[in-house]
């Protein structure tokens, strides 16, 4: 019930204030013009998932996006670049659990230590879609081994995969004029779970803990499923009628030719 | 059976149906020539009358105010019995009709059965596909979703390039400086009221115009017969012809028949041909979509703005183009209706059709 309301939070904070944000900001505008390391983060960030979300520079920097003078003031939040270690926190403002999950991993407790931040799996500017492929052999082995990142991802990957594919199945009945809301608030919700969770990269935890989900999207589906059979079940009833139509227009056009047929004979 | 014959008979012996069913009916002749483009009228009836139907039932569970219609589509669509399917067949049709508005046109031009006598009978019908175009839009704007909102304050907009008046044009169509519950409750008033009663008004004056001068000959084929034109009214008769009932309706019910297959079709499998993604988002007046455009059948005029270095002037060519076309039986006077001898005409239609297809490609993609 918790993780259903905190899902339904986070979507209804990103419906609300996303998109209105994402405007041509002063940020975007003055950086964008500018060359090298001030000028990168804009071509990055418009990349970005965050972009596509509605979050711009100052969701995260602060400052006051409307105005030139003031944009980098401290006096209006500007909170600038974060520190190595301060990164979490500076994430962890919008991605409470994750964070929370984190910090009392191997990757959190190490932190002090140079262990990894969020940028060094994510990116920063350019930070993409969150998925499983971040898992990789090439990234996880710049810091150690591959071998415990790759049972994490063995773990997760049946459950990453379950969940992508209802995302598709719901965009989907979305486009054809479904009301999803409700699906995608127990799906978000589910997805945003999970992530949180396999952010502990603790292997025992996620096994202990992924049925639970599991068996969530199994109800999601079930749900996806029942719509989806209405749907096709509509097709079959749209096709039949389409041949009935047919039907009726070959019969119409008969009994023309057969009028046509007595007309050209008494000429 | 008797009780049935004794009401035709009591009807009969007091406004002699029976004589006014065999004149519109059985004794109103056809030419023999006439072919399957003249069936497009009937279509075009049977789609409107359809556009009735579903649209009184969505009316029902439609609610006018911008805090409540995106949420009452939504329920038309997922809550009400069979409300999907009458939206669907709704929004379907609505293209289609279009669709079978321009056909109609074009196979009048084609066939020169817009010249004199029957300047009236084009006047009216260029007036009613202007007329759908109006319905459309009105229809476009009620969902209030971002679409709606945006595609509405795009179309309204444009009225504002026109000269001196063009500030009050844009206030007065949107009944306010933005686009809002005014302009909702004056879009929803038009597009169930006001504009139904003016087509059923009109519809009957083209039909009129159609009966009166009696059906054209189509120039082709052996039986065809140019007809000169007389300074006083004369009703093009077809002694010969064939029967309006039943040998033609036989096949206006045929061609009608196939057009409710490709509504239906398209209405069961492919009905977001119609209804792009921003269709879908309920309306935000401080969001603007990335790349909005309007329908396919406003796209020659969207481009059409684009293409000039000022609106006023693309305004001014549309509005050029559009009153040529309705002025076109007093352009084109010439008693010659054969496509074949009409060679200046020909190149004309078909680069004009090159032209439509063309900016509406360019729209798309641009």
């Amino acid at each position: 019930m918790n993780r259903l309301f905190l899902g339904w939070m986070i979507l209804v904070l990103l419906l609300w204030c996303g998109p209105a944000l994402a405007q041509d900001t002063v940020c975007v505008q003055c950086h964008g013009g500018l060359d090298g390391r001030l000028g990168a983060p804009v071509g990055q960030w418009e990349k970005s998932i965050h972009a596509a979300n509605g979050i711009s520079c100052h969701d995260c920097h602060g400052g006051d996006p409307s105005d030139f003078a003031m944009a980098m003031s401290p006096e209006r939040g500007f909170i600038g670049v974060p520190g190595y270690e301060e990164v979490p926190a500076f994430c962890g403002r919008c991605h409470l659990g994750v964070r929370e999950d984190y910090e009392k991993s191997a990757h959190g407790e190490a932190l002090a230590n140079g262990g990894p931040n969020c940028v060094i799996c994510h990116g920063n500017h350019e930070v993409v879609k969150a998925s499983i492929d971040l898992i990789n052999e090439q990234d996880c082995t710049r810091c150690h081994d591959y071998e415990r990142a790759a049972e994490v991802k063995g773990v997760i990957a049946e459950t990453e995969a379950k969940l992508q594919s209802l995302d598709l199945s719901v965009a989907s009945l979305h486009r054809v004029g479904i009301d999803v809301e409700r699906l995608s608030g127990e799906l978000f919700s589910t997805r945003n779970q999970f992530r949180r969770l396999f952010h502990t990269v603790n292997v025992e935890k996620l096994q202990q803990q992924r049925s639970a989900f599991d068996s969530d999207l199994a109800e999601i589906g079930a749900q996806v499923g029942e719509i989806e059979n209405q749907l096709s079940q509509r097709k079959l009833i749209g096709g039949i009628i389409v041949v009935l139509l047919v039907l009726a227009g070959c019969v119409a056009l008969l009994i023309r030719q057969t009028y046509h047929s007595e007309e050209e004979a008494g000429e | 059976m008797k009780i049935k014959k004794m009401a035709i008979d009591w009807l009969d012996s007091r406004l002699g149906v029976s004589e006014l069913l065999h004149q519109q009916l059985g004794g109103y002749k056809l030419p023999r020539n006439i072919n399957t483009w003249y069936a497009l009228g009937a279509v075009i009836m049977a789609l409107f009358g359809l556009q009735f139907l579903t649209g009184i039932l969505l009316l029902i569970y439609y609610v006018p105010d911008t805090e409540k219609a995106f949420a009452s589509v939504t329920m038309i669509m997922n809550e009400v019995p069979f409300g999907w399917l009458f939206r669907y067949l709704h929004v379907v049709c609505s293209n289609l009709i279009i669709v079978a508005l321009l056909l109609h046109m074009m196979s009048v031009m084609f066939m020169g059965s817009y010249k004199r006598p029957r300047e009236l009978t084009w006047i009216s019908g260029f007036t009613l596909l202007n007329m759908g175009l109006v319905f459309c839009l009105t229809g476009y704007l009620l969902p209030w979703s971002q679409l709606s909102f945006w595609a509405t304050t795009v179309a309204t907009d444009a009225a504002g390039a026109v000269p001196v008046v063009g500030e009050y044009l844009v206030s007065f169509l949107r009944g306010g400086p933005s686009v809002g519950a005014a302009t909702l409750g004056r879009f929803f008033a038009l597009h169930v009221l006001v504009l139904p009663l003016a087509l059923m008004g009109l519809v009957g004056f083209h039909l009129f115009c159609v009966r009166r001068n009696g059906i054209s000959q189509a120039p082709f084929g052996k039986h065809y017969r140019p007809v000169e034109p007389s300074d006083t009214f004369t009703h093009e008769e077809h002694h010969d012809g064939i029967p309006f009932y039943p040998n033609y309706t036989s096949k206006e019910l045929g061609v009608i028949f196939f057009a409710l297959a490709i509504l239906v079709l398209i209405t069961f499998y492919a009905p977001w041909l119609f209804i792009p993604l921003d269709a879908l988002v309920p309306a935000d007046p401080f969001v603007t979509p990335d790349h909005i455009k309007p329908e396919w059948y406003f796209l020659w005029a969207y481009q059409t703005l684009k293409i000039f270095p000022s609106e006023f002037l693309g305004l001014a060519v549309q509005g050029a183009a559009m009153t040529f076309l309705a002025l076109l039986p007093f352009v084109d006077r010439g008693p010659e209706r054969r496509p074949g001898k009409r060679p200046l005409f020909l190149t004309c239609y078909l680069l004009g059709i090159l032209l439509f297809v063309g900016i509406s490609l360019w729209g798309h993609y641009s």
